[in-house]
């Protein structure tokens, strides 16, 4: 049931908000309170229903033509309709992510200061709340002067080139891209067009080598942004099917790599079938998962694995 | 029809805000509509305990007071429940906007979403997010909700946690002290009850139920510093000890972007130093033929047991 905790929490707020702005627009509204108005006519339902003593009579006259909102309580509401305190969990989340982001790494230096002043103000007006804030910390990764670079890209409009490593080919290639957006989720990213292989791509800043801002206009094709949600890593439906076997000291590929299935075996260990658009990629896996296990499918992985480990023992005169 | 929950906790809340003296539960009971439907004393007295907690949850503070005839009275007192004056300017509201935006974990992405309506509600200008940037916090992890409450109240837990190279998990005693979200996953560091000692735990090992074991008994050191636990023991820190090792040309940037020095040798090798910490045995072997281990020993050891058993298939 936490929808009615958020409702309430909302309602309590409305409350607050709407005594102080007799005639607000429901658009307005919705949109300060990051609800659909569907949502806030839900809500403009139910807080006439509410009142400090039901069977006293004494409801909130709040009323709407769904255009506007009007508020017809005398002064007797007033002790109902102070500003609240923040709540522990509120205060917590905004202080934490404030102080997160106010870490990154090459964020504007004026949207930095800015957060800056605003955590030191809402810690200051959270009181208590704010205590446990600090036991609870975030650190987004990211190379600071990369990210200033693709930062203006985005800002003026403007196309990239870069050098960009490639983990799976272990080769860094040269390509030009077209900004579309900038998001952390652990590491982070840049979404983009590349020119190269005329489509969406994302890059990871610790593997951009070398940076710089080009003259030419960026000109992205239109697309909708990825959805996130999911996790970063969404392998199709038709991409080729991986097997990994591992020992118990294998178990953590299933934490680190998006998989259909991971089956129990008898010793400990897993069997893991995943997806991947590109299996010569896993040929580092497989390398190196050493004794800790090993890839069983597609053939032409497992050999490749093999004749690359065999002449690597090569070079140490084995 | 039972009234909705929202409709009965908005008017607990309303019902104790304006109040100028405590009331009790039974002139509740009588004057919230939702209360008065509920005919047994028992589930009454339920629904009452846990509406409470639920507003307390919101941020709401409510006394309890114990009169003459022995009877409770509650209230949210005014001057208790005020948020002080805040003042914002454009800019700090729209760098909050952005902040607010940050949670994927249900729970805290509500809490930012009911923070920022609290502000503006008390007068911070609505200004939208104007920022290039979507950072994004992660939270998948089933045990972090109980954890992090476990962490804010100062409460013991006991789980059950697999070791990485473990199969099968233990059970855990831990007073967690500190939850930090290093390269997009969470860790846990506190004090670990059976071993004595301080130990950092990752979220995504923990299995099943986390349980709440009482209070803390040992003493929450005052600077917790999980990442850097955490990066001690991934070889992360900096250590002063190195290693030697040859790399093809053109291969191995990143190898290269971390090195202390790199000499060329021929026209296909160079020679690098490179720093030495927990794993790096495992990451020279994904480069299969493009590394040598020249030093130290045990390293070059490592690296040849893994390729070893590679080449056997």
């Amino acid at each position: 049931m936490s929808n009615a905790i958020d409702q309430t929490r909302r309602m309590l707020s409305l409350v607050t908000y709407l005594r102080e702005r007799p005639g607000a627009k429901v658009s307005e509204v919705a949109r300060a309170f990051g609800v659909t108005e569907a949502e806030l006519i839900g809500d403009l339902n139910v807080l006439p229903l509410c009142g400090t003593s039901f069977r006293g009579g004494d409801l909130l006259d709040i009323d709407t033509d769904g255009e506007r909102i009007w508020w017809h309580n005398p002064g007797t509401a007033d002790d109902v309709a102070q500003p609240l305190r923040l709540a522990a969990d509120e205060a917590t989340a905004l202080l934490v992510a404030a102080r997160a982001v106010a870490d990154l790494p090459g964020l504007r230096e004026q949207d930095r200061q800015a957060l800056q002043r605003a955590a030191a103000k809402l810690e200051t007006a959270a009181g208590e709340a704010a205590g446990a804030s600090g036991r609870l910390s975030v650190t987004f990764e990211s190379e600071g002067s990369v990210f200033a670079t693709v930062d203006r890209a985005l800002t003026e409009r403007r196309r990239l080139w870069m050098r960009y490593y490639s983990p799976a080919r272990d080769a860094l290639t040269e390509r030009e891209v077209d900004p579309i957006r900038l998001f952390a989720v652990g590491h982070t990213y840049v979404e983009g067009w590349c020119r190269l292989s005329e489509d969406r791509r994302t890059f990871r800043l610790d593997r951009v080598a070398e940076i710089r801002l080009l003259d030419e206009p960026s000109d992205p094709p239109r697309i909708e942004p990825r959805d996130l949600s999911q996790g970063l890593v969404q392998p199709a439906g038709d991409d080729p099917e991986v097997v990994v076997e591992v020992g118990p000291g294998g178990r953590w590929v299933a934490e680190y790599y998006p998989h259909d299935s991971a089956e129990e075996l008898p010793d400990g260990g897993l069997r893991i079938t995943l997806r991947t658009p590109d299996p010569a990629s896993l040929r580092r896996l497989a390398l190196r998962l050493g004794r800790d296990g090993r890839i069983t499918s597609p053939p032409d992985l497992v050999d490749e694995a093999r004749e690359a480990a065999v002449r690597a023992l090569a070079a140490y005169g084995e | 029809m039972a009234i909705a929950k929202a409709e009965r906790l908005m008017n607990l809340a309303l019902c104790l805000m304006n109040t100028r003296r405590p009331v009790s539960k039974r002139e509740l009971r009588t004057s919230i509509e939702a209360y008065h439907e509920v005919t047994s004393d028992e589930a009454f007295n339920r629904m009452f305990e846990r509406d409470k907690d639920d507003l307390r949850e919101l941020g709401l503070v409510i006394d309890t007071v114990e009169s003459v005839d022995g009877e409770f009275g509650y209230q949210a007192r005014s001057d208790r429940n005020r948020l002080p004056d805040i003042a914002l300017d454009p800019e700090e509201a729209a760098a909050l906007a952005l902040a607010a935006k940050v949670w994927q974990q249900a729970r805290l992405a509500e809490a930012a979403s009911g923070a920022l309506q609290k502000l503006r509600a008390a007068g911070v200008p609505y200004e939208d997010a104007n920022s290039a940037l979507e950072p994004r916090i992660p939270a998948p992890e089933p045990a972090f909700e109980a954890l992090m409450l476990a962490t804010r109240e100062r409460r013991a837990v006991a789980f059950d946690y697999r070791k990485a190279n473990a199969a099968k998990p233990e059970p855990r005693q831990v007073e967690p002290w500190a939850l930090e979200c290093w390269r997009g996953h969470w860790y846990v560091a506190g004090h670990d009850r059976d071993r004595g000692a301080v130990r950092v735990f990752r979220l995504s090992r923990i299995s099943g139920r986390v349980r709440v074991r009482g209070a803390f008994t040992a003493e929450v050191p005052d600077h917790v510093d999980v990442r850097e636990a955490v990066a001690r023991w991934a070889g992360d820190g900096a250590t002063a000890a190195t290693a030697r090792i040859r790399l093809r040309r053109g291969s191995g940037y990143p190898l290269r972007a971390r090195a202390v020095t790199t000499e060329p040798v021929d026209a296909e090798w160079d020679e690098l130093e490179v720093p030495y910490g927990h794993g790096l045995d495992a990451w020279l072997a994904e480069f299969g033929p493009d590394v040598v281990v020249l030093a130290p020993e045990e390293l070059r050891a490592d690296v040849l047991d893994r390729l070893r058993a590679v080449a056997k298939g």
